[in-house]
């Protein structure tokens, strides 16, 4: 317990003494966050995944195990890692989290529409269903490359309209993707923002989702991370599960293969 | 056209339809591409305008390393200028008091389950991109630095109005930069504009100490 304490107290202070040091602020908040990354609590939401899996739930009380996320049903390694990929059931690029909620409309009778609403947990609570599902099954990618291949046509169209998406200015700011994530070394107030242009920031887009928020005591997924982009862009509200999400993080993924996934990731 | 002859075209067109799978064109992208964004938010019909481009933000939507043509960036630029609007008042120099709140603050305006934040007022974003009086700690670099910024301009009436202008919009001065149009999309209103004007070329401005 002490030492435990000692280690918070510790990377508390790391981070402190980083919030005062801008000009340093890159290579001290990354020591202060690998700290964090060490003892990252997110671990906790795999088992509460792997129960998920497993279990006989839903109206046609059965589990996910026969769910294919594109490898075969019930083959989770490395299945994440080549995900979003085009599935010949739905006729559609799926990600992981729209994959889940087909499986879970097909497979387990559950409505789509309920799923989804729910998708998204509140901050400080135990999560909802598809974060820890999410996580448990891309933890089974852990130590792989992502490896997003483009080779049915609505891969290509994905990453091309992913691509566009990325590059889409709208709204009262004006943002698209790029005003924030386009360039190196850039901050919003005091946090760092990913340069997804780049080979190392779509990579590390593509390897640390889903990843335990510390400000929200929950564990998040890439869909969350959307949302929040466009809350904070002043767009209306992203549904769950959209061909909009699934072609950004096509675009995105695809950018980051050969990245080492290790999840969950830790995010401040 | 004897049968095996038919049978090896028959053959080569689905080589060529399962083998041709490849980017689409710009044109199509485009057409799946807006597509998607209507199908992914759920909007009030009077938040559909988030959504929609207008002329400038088509042209500033280039993808990868496209560079705007000298055409395009004239376009914008004359479509920035047609847009200003002044306050009522005439005066460009508001109260930078008022500026240096509305600076720091990033709110208004969003929308969570099809609620619009609420505030008194939109607060103007300055704090998230750039860096503001001197020694402060918990600003952006997405901009450039505005520590200082009277100081080194002045505060002469040509400086307010070209101020002003560049944060009505500030596209009339940088044709697609990263900056927000503030006063042209309606984020901040002409007063509100006046506030920022003073917090930046006020001698009293923290920015500016």
């Amino acid at each position: 317990m002490e030492i435990m304490r000692g280690a918070g107290f510790t990377a508390g202070v790391m981070l402190l003494v980083t919030l005062s040091l801008p000009a340093a602020a890159q290579n001290d908040l990354s020591v202060g966050r690998k700290m964090l990354v060490e003892d990252n609590p997110g671990e906790l939401w795999i088992d509460q995944g792997k129960d998920l899996y497993y279990q006989k739930r839903g109206p046609k009380k059965a589990s996910l195990e026969q769910c294919d996320f594109g490898m075969g049903p019930g083959k989770l390694e490395g299945a994440a890692a080549r995900l979003p990929r085009y599935f010949a059931d739905t006729d559609r690029v799926e990600d992981l989290e729209s994959r889940l909620l087909t499986c879970m409309s097909t497979l387990q009778g559950f409505d789509k529409n309920e799923v989804a609403k729910k998708a998204i947990s509140s901050p400080r609570s135990r999560g909802s269903d598809i974060e820890a599902l999410a996580l448990f099954i891309t933890s089974k990618s852990n130590g792989m490359k992502v490896n997003v291949t483009l080779s049915h046509q609505k891969e290509y169209d994905a990453y091309k309209a992913g691509e566009y998406l990325f590059y889409r200015r709208s709204g009262q700011t004006d943002f698209s993707c790029d005003q924030c994530h386009g360039e190196a070394n850039k901050r919003i107030r005091l946090q760092d923002l990913l340069h997804m242009t780049s080979a190392a920031g779509a990579q590390e887009v593509a390897s640390t989702w889903p990843a335990y928020r510390g400000a929200h005591y929950v564990v998040r997924t890439m869909q969350w991370r959307l949302n929040d982009c466009v809350w904070q862009m002043r767009l209306p509200d992203l549904k769950y599960g959209t061909d909009y999400s699934i072609a950004l993080t096509t675009f995105l993924n695809r950018r980051g293969n050969d990245a080492v996934i290790q999840v969950p990731g830790f995010k401040r | 056209m004897n049968i095996n002859k038919t049978k090896w075209m028959i053959f080569g067109v689905a080589v060529i339809v399962a083998g041709c799978a490849t980017y689409p064109d710009q044109a199509t992208t485009k057409l799946m591409a807006e597509k998607m964004v209507y199908d992914a938010f759920t909007f009030a019909p009077e938040h559909k305008k988030r959504l929609d481009q207008d002329r400038s933000q088509q042209i500033c939507s280039k993808i990868g390393d496209a560079k705007l043509t000298n055409e395009e960036a004239a376009e914008v630029v004359k479509l920035a200028r047609a847009s200003i609007k002044y306050p009522a008042s005439g005066n460009l120099v508001g109260n930078w008091k008022e500026g240096d709140k509305l600076a720091h603050n990033g709110a208004g305006d969003r929308i969570r389950n099809g609620k619009v934040e609420k505030r008194k007022e939109n607060g103007a974003l300055c704090q998230n991109c750039h860096a503001l009086a001197p020694g402060e700690i918990n600003v952006g670099n997405v901009g450039p630095s505005l520590t200082g910024y009277g100081k080194q301009r002045g505060n002469s009436e040509a400086i307010a109005k070209y101020t002003y202008e560049k944060i009505y919009n500030a596209w009339v001065v940088f044709p697609c930069s990263n900056m927000p149009r503030l006063g042209a999309t309606g984020h901040l209103t002409p007063e509100q504009i006046t506030h920022m004007v003073a917090f930046l070329i006020d001698p009293q401005s923290p920015i500016n100490k």
